[in-house]
């Protein structure tokens, strides 16, 4: 190691060290629409913006017209929608090993979790003052108002707990809701397709709105079907499924079975005897 | 107070790493700026190096740090998301993507891409709701519309407690050797006479074929199904009428997740089957049996062991006057497997052990099969539907338990088949298809009345659903 690049690597370290609580990232904004803030801990409250850092017990607020979304370390997203509140109470991640936890105090509003490294060790937590709603390799929408919480599990094991008991939903596409602590998780149903477009609009920019990042007029993603793709989804169906090989199958055992088995009929025009 | 991330890193190791990440990122030039920053960037980087130890899709970790970095950079995010998608790693796509809608929501493809990566995910109502809100969009094109429509109509199956999916099809057929018989020169070694019935001779036949699959989901937490398979076919010789044959096979049971919540989790299916046919318009077998299979995901291959008995019963007739003698006990140990690959290109392949214990020795026999599909859905331009080129190739190998005295009395037969073919599908009109197959089997074995070559070529329309 050459001096130069030792100092530099003591430097950096002495000044994390003496920055406790600015250095303690935890993720990046990747998108924001105004008005949303965020106050670190010990901070002033703040517009959030694009590329800010997310920091621990840092908490994000959203207007009416605001939302934003959050990138963590562990490659998990948090898409915040208007009028919300949440806290990240805790976030530690090895990248190492992968392990650490994660946990987030909705207060008000609604947020999409998309699951990440913490999420697939069963170590994300997210609470409402009606329950823990804990994550395990999974993708949830959790919508918390005056009438209590709403789960949407959209992927994974959700475990959602509070004082009148315990409820683990495994199924995508099924909703929990709870009124209070106290009264146990209902059971869960389907979610409706109008449920499900309704915070599919509302976890996201409206229209007229950019994110933050404008110049994103046309886009070419990996999409199924196209010439540098994989296919799109079908039914399943295996081309020899249609009992045609089975059908050649039988015949030529039927065959090899019959062949010897049968003295061919008398030629036309036997000689007469004698 | 260190941050926590840093923490958790060995500090010998994060040392060297960061002497690495300096090597590469000319340390001394941001040294040069502000203090803070250089400590910001010295933590952030240390992250690249840590996690591309132990990340299986290590050349997304530079993308990832580039998002996290500077995530209004769309050249990078939308590297980063094509990389996550490809490397299949759906969450992170579908946060890349979602980042990407925040940009802009009024994209189409953005919310296709969506749809697709929450299918792929088993998130059927996510995915539903994406290409509902695609279709919204004013940029959406014919052919993408006809992408979301597809998806959708197999979505919404997918999210009825009964569901159904198959297909019809019918056509005519010739073979070069519809009996799949030796040579009319062949001569049996045990000195009786050939059957000349059985002789390798052309014809044509007509023919149709259906399959049916049925879902009934339980909507139990634990995601338990029923599901039940039906396969029929019938054809009817021009001519050679002692082949006409008809078969019908029917599987049933429950499917149970033994890791309930997890997509790629293994399911396990116990199943009854039942077997029927017809030869010559006469019945000619029977069977009924069990068996159990699996299905689990490994990345994106699908793979579906399987292990099956069934007691199978043969009637003779006049023409086939010793089929009573295959009758026996059929056990079957395989897999299926499923993998779409990029460029519209994807495999199936399947292999299998049998063993059929019968009533003569000389019946029973062990085989050895595999066989290979490759569909490749070429794009011929337009808004139309792709066409499907199916190159097919197979193998099956037939050891016989003794030899069979009325063809061989002292050789015991062992029969090698190789089999290849190419199959087109053309699509005429929504999910009405042309469906085409050449195929060309060869049997060698060391009893000439066992070897045989067919050419076959079919034709028809095939209707999927």
């Amino acid at each position: 190691m050459t001096i130069p690049k030792a100092i530099a690597i003591v430097f950096a370290s002495a000044v994390m060290a003496a920055m406790p609580a600015v250095a303690q990232q935890v993720g990046t904004t990747t998108a924001v629409n105004p008005t949303s803030e965020s106050t670190p801990p010990g901070g002033s409250t703040v517009a959030l913006t694009v590329g800010a850092r997310v920091v621990h017990k840092e908490r994000i607020h959203t207007t009416p017209s605001g939302s934003a979304q959050l990138l963590f370390l562990d490659r998990s997203t948090l898409s915040i929608a208007p009028n919300t509140s949440l806290l990240i109470d805790e976030f530690v991640y090895d990248p190492n090993s992968g392990n650490g936890h994660m946990l987030a105090k909705l207060t008000e509003g609604a947020m999409r979790y998309v699951g990440g490294k913490l999420s697939h060790e069963g170590e994300v937590t997210f609470s409402t003052s009606e329950a823990n709603i804990g994550v395990r390799g999974g993708t949830v929408t959790i919508i918390h108002g005056p009438n209590g919480t709403e789960v949407i599990n959209h992927f994974g094991t959700i475990t959602i707990q509070n004082g009148g008991g315990t409820i683990v939903v495994t199924r995508p596409g099924f909703v929990v809701t709870i009124t209070n602590w106290n009264t146990p998780p209902g059971q869960p149903v389907r979610v409706t397709a109008a449920e499900i477009e309704h915070y599919i609009k509302y976890l996201t920019s409206k229209f007229g709105q950019n994110g933050g990042v404008a110049g994103l007029n046309n886009i070419q993603l990996a999409e199924c079907g196209t010439s540098s793709t994989k296919a799109c989804p079908e039914p399943p169906w295996l081309p020899t499924d249609t009992g045609e090989n089975d059908a050649f199958q039988v015949i030529i055992q039927a065959t090899q079975h019959a062949t010897g088995t049968t003295t061919p009929p008398a030629p036309p025009h036997a000689p007469p005897d004698h | 107070m260190v941050p926590s991330v840093t923490l958790l890193i060995p500090p010998g190791r994060r040392a060297t790493e960061m002497m690495q990440v300096k090597a590469r990122r000319t340390f001394w030039s941001r040294l040069a700026g502000a203090v803070a920053p250089i400590a910001v960037l010295a933590f952030s980087e240390v992250s690249v190096s840590a996690q591309t130890a132990s990340d299986f899709a290590q050349n997304l970790n530079p993308l990832f740090q580039g998002v996290l970095a500077r995530p209004g950079n769309l050249s990078n995010t939308l590297q980063y998301a094509v990389g996550a998608s490809q490397a299949g790693d759906i969450e992170s796509a579908i946060s890349t993507y979602e980042q990407l809608l925040f940009y802009n929501p009024k994209l189409s493809r953005t919310r296709f891409g969506l749809g697709v990566l929450y299918y792929e995910l088993g998130s059927y109502d996510m995915a539903r709701g994406y290409l509902q809100t695609a279709l919204e969009m004013h940029d959406v094109t014919p052919e993408l519309q006809q992408k979301i429509d597809d998806l959708l109509a197999l979505i919404d199956k997918k999210l009825q407690p009964d569901q159904f999916t198959g297909f019809v099809q019918s056509g005519v057929r010739y073979q070069s050797n519809a009996s799949l018989g030796p040579g009319s020169g062949t001569a049996l070694a045990s000195g009786q006479n050939f059957n000349s019935a059985f002789f390798a001779r052309p014809d044509w036949n007509w023919f149709g074929t259906f399959g049916l699959n049925y879902v009934h989901d339980f909507e139990t937490q634990s995601g338990e199904t029923f599901e039940a398979s039906f396969i029929g076919y019938d054809a009817q010789q021009f001519t050679l009428h002692q082949f006409d044959i008809g078969l019908m096979e029917v599987r049933a049971g429950p499917r149970f997740a033994l890791a309930p919540g997890d997509v790629n989790g293994v399911t396990v299916k116990p199943y009854l089957v039942a077997t029927g046919g017809l030869l010559a318009d006469a019945p000619y077998y029977g069977g009924i049996g069990g068996g159990l299979t699996l299905h689990a995901k490994a990345g994106d291959i699908s793979l579906d062991p399987y292990a099956e008995i069934v007691q199978q019963s043969f009637r003779n007739s006049t023409l086939y006057p010793l089929a009573s003698g295959l009758g026996g006990t059929l056990s079957t140990y395989g897999f299926q497997a499923f993998e779409p690959l990029g460029s519209g290109l994807s495999w199936q392949a399947r292999a299998a052990y049998a063993h059929a214990s019968d009533q003569f020795a000389f019946d029973s026999y062990d085989s050895y099969a595999a066989d290979i599909w490759l569909p490749w859905n070429v794009s011929l331009g337009g808004a139309g539907r792709p066409w499907t080129i199916i190159p097919t190739a197979g193998v099956t190998r037939w050891l016989y338990g003794a030899p069979d005295p009325t063809i061989d009395p002292l050789t015991t037969a062992h029969t090698t088949e190789w089999r290849v073919g190419l199959g087109l599908e053309i699509p005429i009109w929504e999910k009405f298809i042309l469906a085409t197959l050449v195929q060309y089997r060869d049997d060698l074995s060391n009893v000439a009345a066992f070897s045989m070559r067919d050419l076959s070529v079919t034709a028809g329309p095939s209707f999927k659903f």
